[in-house]
């Protein structure tokens, strides 16, 4: 048992200092936020919506906002490591790099449901439909989840690169199209009350993603990191 | 350097004569489709040309594998190698489709299951390219590119079982058609479907032989240069 307590305090304090840094600096949910609300508003008006948003359009729109917010978050996230670099020293812990993983995950996963947990009222208000839909915000902490969890395993990538501002995009949104697909898909259910009853294989198939994108961030993160 | 090896020379001979085999098989051999006149023969080639692309992408990850297993360079030659060769059967595969969907769907594209995954697969490739052209040392090419191409095979039947999943609880405006199962086909139009998927085979592994030659080559000449 007790290594796994060990392993278990090592997330915990990547998880907190990441919090610290970002309570202390506010550098990172306001910028997603703002830019999230931006998107927003560009889409709103070069797609000519109208406010009795129809529901698939409602989906994509948050899912489409959500992942550009989440993008951002991941690469302030691997450029603070990079900041002094802070990497080495983290990389320099005597601890396992699979826990540096989930610790990263974690903070990532935090700030952005964050973003989505304000953006939601702003959407309610907006499009005049009620969006703070419990089952809603489990559909998006399953599709955040399997998204930062393929996010962060690409972003220890795309920092390795020289030109790594532009390169997460590009490595990342072509893999996450199926988490996105499915999100916007049980979201879409959720909103019209899941008349084609398949609500529950869109659930499904997120969770079997969050599974699957984990474990490659488990096995690959020692393999990506490694100098 | 070595010179050419006896065995790619007779890869080399049998591509082209499978190639022309094939290419006389359709031409002459197969009957034309009662419905689509003799713009299905696309199929032949343009079928082949999705699977040479899909199994070098397989190729690609599995070598990224040997890679991350061995550390040997000689397993990312092939993984590049496979990329690269697999990159351009998924864009005659796209563009032959295109070639077939005009008259026949009336379009040139679709968002159907296939036809998405067979793009976003090319798009999945492309970044590979830009991940290693920001990378610096062949090492870390080597590494990062091993994993990019493992996670990237995985997520392909995923997209293509997300967009199915999403196209058959909406009402289906076109049918899944595009390959085999739009018709029945004929014993002769079999025979030549099966050998054109074999030539192709035969032709993925002789370019991708090539390829891995060119990329020792080359890095034979740079070691002689330093």
């Amino acid at each position: 048992m007790r290594p796994l307590l060990r392993y278990l305090k090592i997330i915990g304090g990547i998880l907190r200092k990441d919090v610290q840094v970002e309570w202390r600096g506010r550098q990172g949910v306001p910028v997603m936020l703002v830019f999230t609300l931006l998107v927003v508003f560009l889409f709103n008006f070069t797609l000519q919506l109208s406010p009795d948003l129809q529901s698939s359009l409602a989906a994509g729109l948050l899912w489409v906002s959500l992942a550009f917010a989440s993008t951002l978050g991941l690469n302030r996230s691997v450029s603070l490591e990079r900041e002094n670099r802070a990497l080495d020293g983290l990389l320099l812990a005597p601890v396992d790099r699979s826990a540096i993983y989930f610790g990263k995950m974690l903070s990532n996963l935090l700030f952005t449901l964050l973003v989505a947990l304000i953006l939601l009222p702003v959407f309610s208000l907006f499009y005049s439909r009620n969006m703070l839909h419990p089952g809603l915000i489990g559909v998006i902490l399953l599709g955040l989840s399997a998204y930062t969890s393929l996010g962060t395993l690409l972003a220890a990538l795309s920092i390795q690169t020289r030109t790594r501002d532009v390169m997460l995009p590009v490595l990342l949104y072509p893999l996450a199209l199926p988490i996105l697909i499915a999100a916007a898909e049980a979201t879409r259910g959720i909103l019209e009350g899941n008349p084609t009853g398949a609500l529950g294989s869109w659930l499904t198939f997120l969770g079997a993603c969050v599974i699957l994108f984990t474990a490659a961030g488990l096995v690959f993160f020692e393999t990506i990191l490694e100098e | 350097m070595s010179r050419k090896p006896p065995l790619l020379v007779l890869l080399d001979i049998l591509s082209l004569v499978l190639i022309l085999a094939v290419l006389a098989l359709i031409l002459f051999f197969t009957p034309v489709e009662a419905v689509m006149g003799p713009v299905q023969k696309v199929f032949y080639f343009h079928v082949s040309a999705a699977w040479a692309g899909m199994l070098s992408f397989i190729i690609a990850a599995a070598a990224g594998g040997g890679y991350l297993a061995t550390r040997r360079q000689w397993w990312d030659w092939l993984s590049l190698s496979a990329v690269e060769i697999g990159l351009v059967f998924g864009l005659i595969a796209i563009l032959s489709g295109m070639i077939w969907a005009q008259p026949i769907w009336n379009t040139w594209w679709v968002w159907d299951p296939r036809l998405t995954t067979t793009a976003i697969m090319e798009l999945i490739y492309l970044a590979y390219f830009i991940l290693r052209r920001g990378l610096v040392t062949p090492e870390t090419q080597a590494r990062l590119g091993a994993v990019y191409a493992i996670v990237g095979v995985v997520t392909v039947p995923l997209t293509f079982f997300s967009i199915r999943l999403f196209r058959t609880i909406h009402p289906v405006v076109i049918a899944a058609g595009g390959s085999g199962s739009a018709f029945n086909m004929t014993p002769p139009m079999l025979l030549a479907f099966f050998t054109s998927l074999g030539a192709f085979t035969i032709l993925l592994s002789d370019l991708i032989w090539h390829r891995l030659r060119l990329a020792e080559l080359a890095a034979a000449s740079q070691e002689a240069h330093r």
